[in-house]
This record gives C-alpha cells, structure tokens and sequence, in this order.
C-alpha cells in the first residue's frame, strides 16, 4: 500500500511540476481516441438508432405502393391484409406529391393524409407539439431542421398557409432527403421531405390533380423475412406478386439510411490513424524532451534506494494513467458527438448507445500503445543509468554531421543556427516533416472533398445533399483537430529543440549570436522541414482520395493545393516565434551556470 | 592613468540577486580600471562574486547598478542585441567547463565565432587553423570534443575566444577542471598571451594562475579588499613557478 502510495504521490509532483506537457498528452490522445471511437462506432450506428426508432414508432415490416388512388389500385393493396404473412397493417393511405414553402423557400414535399389516431402499424413518435389535427401539419423531424421549422410556425402546403402543429420521427421512410419514398410513377424519388395533414386537409389536394400514390404499412410474422417475401413472393405468398406494387422492406429503408454515413465513415477513420500518429509523434518528442531530466530524477531516486523496478513504475504509471484519462476524456467526447454525427438528417431517435466493449478496448489499447511505446525506451535508458551517471545527467551527445556542419557555415547566421540544430537531432526534422505531411495529406483530402460540385434535388432547392454535407463537416472537424494536434507538436518540439540546445545557444550568444538571430534560429530548425513535409502531403492525400474517387471526380487545381502547401510556413514560423523567443532571451550566464554544475 | 587608457572600466558596480529577505549582493560597489595589455587576476573564495563580476564586464548579466565601459563605450545600458554585437567583436570568454559546442569538431568550434561576426568560411577556416597551431592542437582540428582530454578542450576553448582577436579575453576558472599536466599547457598560454599584450581578466582561486599575472584583485562578498601589483613582468619568474610545479 506504501508502494502505491509512493508512486501515486511521485507522479502527482510530476505532473504538477509540468502540468503543460501533461495537457498536451491529454490533449494529444483524446484527440485521437475520439476520432478512433467514432470511426468504430459509425459502423452499425445509424442502424442501431434505425432498430431503436422502429421500435418506438411500431415501423413497418414493409410498405406496399402503387401509383394513382384508383379504386382498383386500393383493392390490389386491401388484399395484402389478407396475406398469410401479415399479421397487422395500416392504411391504405394517400401520399401526395406536392410543394412546401417556409421561409421562403420552395422544396419538395409528399403530405401524408393521417388519422387523428395513427393505425396499429406506423405510430410517428411526436417529439414537439402535438400529433396531426384539422387545420394543422405535422412536419418529419430531419425536414423540420432542414427547413428551420419549429412547432407554431406556418408553412404553405399546396398553395395553403398551415401552422405547424407539431414535429415526429418515423421509420416509415428513409431520412430526409429520401423521404419521398416511390415517386408518384411508381418509381424512385429524392429530395423531398414528409409531412402529414389531417384526411381532410388532403381533400383540396385530391381534387387539385396533384401526383398521388397509395400506399399501405405491412407487419409480418417474421420480419427478417421481409426482403425473402419481396423478391421471391410467387413462390411464397400470391398477395405479394401484383406487378402494379412495389415495395420497400424495412432493411431497405435502413440501407438507405445509412447511405448518409457512407462518405463519413472511411473520414473519420482515415482521420483517427492520422491523429493516432499525430499523437505518437508528439507523445515521443515530448519524451524524448524529458528523458534528461528524468535521468536526472532517476538518479536522486536510485541514490535514495528505489529499486529499478519502483522507478520504471513511476515513470511508466504517470504516462499510462495519463493515456488512461486520455482515453476516457476521447471515449466520453466521441459519446457526445455521436448523436450529431450519426443522425446528421435529425430523421431518427438520437438516443446514442456509447462505445460497445470492442471500441472502448481498441481505443485503450491504442492510447497505452500510444504512451508505452513512446516512454519505453526513454524508461529503460533512464533506468539503466549508473546511479552516479544518472546525477552527472550525461547529456545527450548528438553525433557530428560534418556536412552539414560544412554547408551551414556557407548561410546567414539564423540559417546557420537552424541547420545546425538540425543536425543535432535530425530525427526530430524528419518526425516535424511527416507532421506537417500529415497534416497537409489531411488538408489536401479536405479541398479535395470541397471541390466536388454542389449536389441539389431538381425542384428542391433547398433540399441540398445532407451527406455530402455531413461529409464536409466531419472532414473540417476533423482537419480541424488534426491542425490544433499539429500546432501543439510544433511548439512542443520546438520548445523541446530550444531546452536541449540552450548550452549551445548560450554558447553562441557568448560568441555573438544575438537574441533575435537565436529565435531565428529555431524557427528556421522547424521552418525547414516544414518546407518538403508539406510539399510531400500533397501527392499522400491525392492518393488517399483516389479509392474514393470516380471519373466524375473534381480535382482542385494544383496552384490552390500549392498554395495550401506553402501557407504552413508562415503558420509554423507563428507557432515557433513565441517559444523561439521566450527560449532566446533565457539568460546566458544563469544557462551556463547551471550547465556547469 | 586616465579614463581613456582603460580598455575596461567598472564604477560603483552593483548586482544583486532574489528578493526582500532573500536579496543577496554578489557585486557591491566595484571600482575597477583595466589598461589594454594588462592580465587581472580576480580571487577570492568560492561564491564572493567573482564570476559574476565576470560576467557583468562582458555583458552577460546587467548591473544592478553601477557602470562598464568597455573600450571607451558605455554597455551596461546597451540591447542584448547591441550586447552580442559587442562580444562578437571585443570580447572573449573562456569557462572552467570549456563550453564547447559537443556536436562540433575543435576547428568547427573555433571557427564559430568568426562565422558569425560575419567571415567567409575560408577565412574563418583558415584563423582558426592558425589559432589551433597556436594552442599546439594542429593534429586535433578533426577531433570532436569528447575525443579531447580536458587541457586540450580548455586550449581549443582560449583558440575560440581569440577567433575575432578580442579586445579583452575573460576566463572563468579556466583550469578550475583540469589536473597540473594540463593546467601548465593552459598557464603556459596565458603567459604567452600576456606577452603578446592581450588584455586578459582572469578569475581564479588557483595562485598558479593568479601568479601569471601583472595585478591581483581580491574579492570577498562582492566587494574588493585587496589590489596588488605583481613584480616581474616579463622576467620569466612566472614560468619558472610553473616549470618547477610541473
């Protein structure tokens, strides 16, 4: 217990001693877990959330359409109730194709005619106002949002002012834009959104001429076999082979649904590798940056009697707690995000389910890997120390780069620095290097998906392509992370450059090199691998569109992608001026002093 | 002696460090001329402020109060920029710890500081091939500092501080780390810099060193308490200590 005691209490006085680089892991590994969560999760989310609005709006097995409302066309969809397979249904019903206005703007909308008491199979859940009454509409949740709707507005169905009476979710249909369900042909129809009017608000419509198709909701025996008894009827059931009828199972309403998913999915995974090495990559300067001082700390500890095996506990605990923490902060984070992210449409019931026991696994794998393999090696050096080596702090001895040492001494002093900074630690060039590539592959994926022409429905403006929308939005989110997770690295390993060469720069300063020609300097150690990092990000992520890609694909010109590229030298000379500067003006005899002893 | 022989001059010098009940005063009220050509010894023992008056005559650290003149130039109000320009061109510091870049070689290191004040890398190259004849390290021009013993690492540090012929060289203890063998090779310079009318302040508790000099300063709690002129410049008496240590 004492034990445990010690090491909680020796990684608490870490951790408040540098409560910034603590931040920054957390930061780093939430990141990365979130993205990582919500890849996973998208998998079967939306057909989770599918099932769970099934069951509370009592869904349909399957709908049975036929154009037209004709006496006959009833009579073939009556005889359905009377299958051997069906166990309830409602309707038929009468859907009309039609216009709606709110706003000010014009869409496409189908207006169901409804009874003030829904049937036993469809029940829409009204989730704000009230359910349909004379004189009133209710407006399908996902159309409500994207027209802006809330209960108590007016909206104009059919050339006729409504206020809206309340808001509900179905499982009837597919997600606004595909809510049409069969065009008033018989055949398939997008970009519209549903609303429901009492039976005789409907009859102006009946009279007016506007396109109609019948319809009635099935529920089977056995609603697994609901596509079975579909596309192989003739051999099943008699009723369901009238080829005036067509039909929609519910498994087909939830493929469609998760269509709206498709393009985020790959995003958000692709998004979440980019940020795990992202992660590593920061988690591993930041290590590397400690690794002196906590040889040094290793040392007192040693020369007090701890075991290696106490110390390796402490220095691997306060990493891994913190990646434990990081892991819980991004499991928590993808939880509150997922509804927004899953149900973009807002069509269906958002009661998110969390990470399954999968996801929570591989997220906590992922961000101990991501802590363990990074402190490991730094452990075990420090660990392996002589005690009185340990004291000493042998400095890191970087290796002698006589070319480069040579080319420098051709440049102007804030060049000459730089370059000598980075050889110093050349590894550390090349990991700010595929930063910035990282960075830029995930930015050239973003114009990329920006450049692809805006997709609208024909007569319905304002019904834009909401997955293509919600592909914008996940790519900027996650672009979005990607760049704070890259500025964080960068001053990270910029501020890590500057205490490891601050004896040199104090040497230098001794020698002439005045302050500014120092923050020049480790600008410069960064401005220069960020130059061929970014440079490279380009082709990476044409490559990584290019599965995704067809021949309609836009590609954006090369001169923006250009200009994109070069835009990180000055964000990366921004983000390296204030630590450069703050390292720069540390003082040089007290730097000496300290080195000396 | 008037003001303007001094190439170094320090008036009611003053540095203190920390705050309130823990102030304390490294340099208190310092009067210190030093003529070109001549090599100052500062003693005293360890923490009396030596250093620090060191590095407040090479613009290092800025007084708390008081003044330096540097060459006739006023440069305790002086910018660090304007600070580092100055010791680029008129100040050379040599440390106990040698301070040399790790990832260079000697001749790399040498060659610095004449790179950044500015020299073609030949030219640099080519003084600091001479300075490294001069310290007796020809041979070890390729040698990174670790492959040096600690006398070879303090002389390639005096070839350092020579590189853009400074003014005054400060040094710092600069056989403080270093056996006799070692120490005389150092020593042996110093004198030979003396002889060659380089200004040179020396701090240092170590009378060998102290007794290669022309003047000898005392300091105990920041505050001078002794000032004395060494006879026999020029007499080969310092050497002969030296040889009779060695």
């Amino acid at each position: 217990m004492g034990r445990i005691l010690l090491v909680f209490r020796l990684v608490l006085a870490d951790v408040r001693r540098h409560p910034g680089q603590a931040a920054m892991l957390l930061f780093a590994i939430t990141a990365a877990t979130a993205a990582l969560s919500l890849g996973a999760s998208l998998g079967g989310a939306t057909d989770a959330l599918y099932r769970q609005t099934r069951a509370a709006t009592a869904g349909p097995d399957v709908v049975a359409f036929s154009p037209g409302a004709d006496r006959n066309m009833i009579t073939v969809l009556e005889s359905l109730e009377h299958a051997p397979e069906v166990v309830a249904h409602s309707g038929p019903h009468r859907q009309y194709y039609t216009k709606l206005t709110a706003h000010g703007s014009t869409g496409a909308a189908v207006v169901q005619a409804a009874g003030t008491a829904p049937g036993p199979v469809d029940r829409p859940l009204v989730t704000s106002g009230t359910w349909v009454r004379a004189g009133g509409a209710v407006v399908e949740r996902g159309f409500a949002t994207a027209l802006d709707v809330r209960v108590g507005d007016r909206v104009t169905v059919a050339g006729r002012s409504l206020p809206v009476v309340g808001i509900a979710v179905t499982a009837a249909r597919s997600v606004y834009p595909w809510s049409l369900g069969i065009g008033p042909g018989g055949g398939p129809s997008d970009g519209g959104g549903l609303v429901w009017l009492a039976e005789q608000d409907t009859r102006a419509l009946a009279s007016s001429n506007t396109p109609v198709t019948s319809f009635i909701n099935l529920r089977l025996r056995d609603p697994d076999a609901a596509r079975e008894l579909t596309q192989h009827g003739p051999a099943m059931a008699p009723a369901f082979t009238d080829a005036r009828v067509s039909f929609r199972t519910w498994q087909e309403i939830a493929e469609q649904d998760s269509r709206m998913l498709k393009g985020s999915q790959p995003i958000l995974v692709i998004g979440s590798w980019l940020l795990g090495f992202l992660a590593i990559g920061g988690v591993a300067t930041l290590a590397a940056g400690r690794a002196a001082k906590q040889t040094r700390r290793v040392g007192l500890l040693k020369a007090v009697g701890a075991t290696p095996g106490l110390i390796a506990t402490v220095l691997f605990a306060e990493y891994l707690t913190l990646a434990l923490l990081a892991d819980a902060l991004g499991l928590v984070a993808a939880r509150l995000i997922e509804p927004s992210v899953v149900n973009p449409s807002a069509g269906l019931l958002t009661a998110a389910t969390g990470p399954t026991g999968n996801t929570i696994a591989l997220t906590t794998i992922v961000a101990l890997a991501v802590a363990g393999l990074t402190t490991l090696g730094p452990t075990l050096r420090a660990v392996r120390t002589e005690t009185v080596t340990a004291l000493a702090d042998s400095a890191y001895r970087p290796q002698h780069r006589a070319h480069l040492t040579r080319l420098s001494a051709l440049l102007p002093t804030p060049l000459l620095l730089g370059l000598r900074l980075i050889a110093r630690r050349p590894g550390r060039a090349v990991l700010h290097a595929c930063t910035t590539a990282t960075t830029l592959t995930m930015v050239t994926g973003l114009m990329v998906i920006y450049a692809q022409p805006a997709k609208g429905y024909p007569g319905s403006p304002m019904a834009n392509d909401l997955r293509v929308a919600q592909e914008h939005h996940v790519i900027l989110a996650v672009t979005a992370v990607l760049i704070a997770l890259a500025a964080v690295n960068t001053i990270t390993l910029t501020w890590t450059t500057a205490q490891e060469a601050r004896p040199t720069m104090a040497i230098a300063r001794t020698l002439g090199a005045t302050p500014g020609q120092i923050t020049a300097g480790l600008s410069t150690a960064q401005l220069l691998p960020t130059l061929p990092g970014a440079l490279a990000g380009i082709p990476l992520g044409l490559l990584l569109c290019l599965p995704f890609s067809g021949a309609n694909t836009t590609w954006p010109p090369l001169w923006t992608l250009l200009t994109a590229a070069l835009a990180a030298l000055p964000a990366t000379a921004a983000l390296t001026a204030v630590p450069a500067r703050l390292a720069a003006r540390h003082s040089v005899a007290r730097t000496l002093t300290t080195e000396a002893k | 002696m008037n003001e303007f022989d001094a190439v170094l001059r320090v008036r009611g010098l003053r540095k203190e460090h920390g705050q309130g009940q823990g102030r304390v005063r490294a340099v208190d009220e310092v009067h210190l001329d030093v003529p070109a050509g001549q090599t100052l010894a500062v003693t005293g023992p360890s923490g009396c402020g030596k250093s620090t008056l060191l590095h407040l005559m090479g613009g290092l650290e800025r007084p708390t109060r008081g003044e330096v003149w540097l060459a006739g130039q006023r440069i305790d109000g002086l910018s660090e920029r304007a600070l580092a320009r100055l010791r680029r061109r008129s100040v050379g510091f040599v440390f106990q710890s040698f301070h040399l870049v790790e990832e260079l070689s000697a001749a790399e290191n040498v060659e610095l500081p004449a790179l950044l004040a500015g020299r073609s890398p030949r030219a640099a190259r080519r003084r600091a091939a001479d300075l490294l004849a001069r310290v007796g390290l020809a041979a070890r021009a390729r040698h990174l500092p670790w492959q040096l013993s600690g006398g070879q690492r303090q002389r390639v540090a005096i070839a350092r501080a020579l590189a853009n012929e400074p003014l005054v060289l400060l040094a710092d203890e600069p056989t403080g780390n270093l056996d006799t063998a070692a120490t005389r090779d150092v020593l042996r310079l110093f004198v030979g810099l003396r002889a060659a009318g380089q200004t040179v302040v020396i701090v240092t508790h170590d009378e060998r060193v102290a007794a290669t000099a022309d003047r000898l300063v005392s300091m105990r709690d920041g505050m001078f308490v002794d000032d004395t002129r060494l006879a026999g410049r020029g007499t080969g008496r310092l050497d002969g200590q030296i040889e009779l240590e060695g």
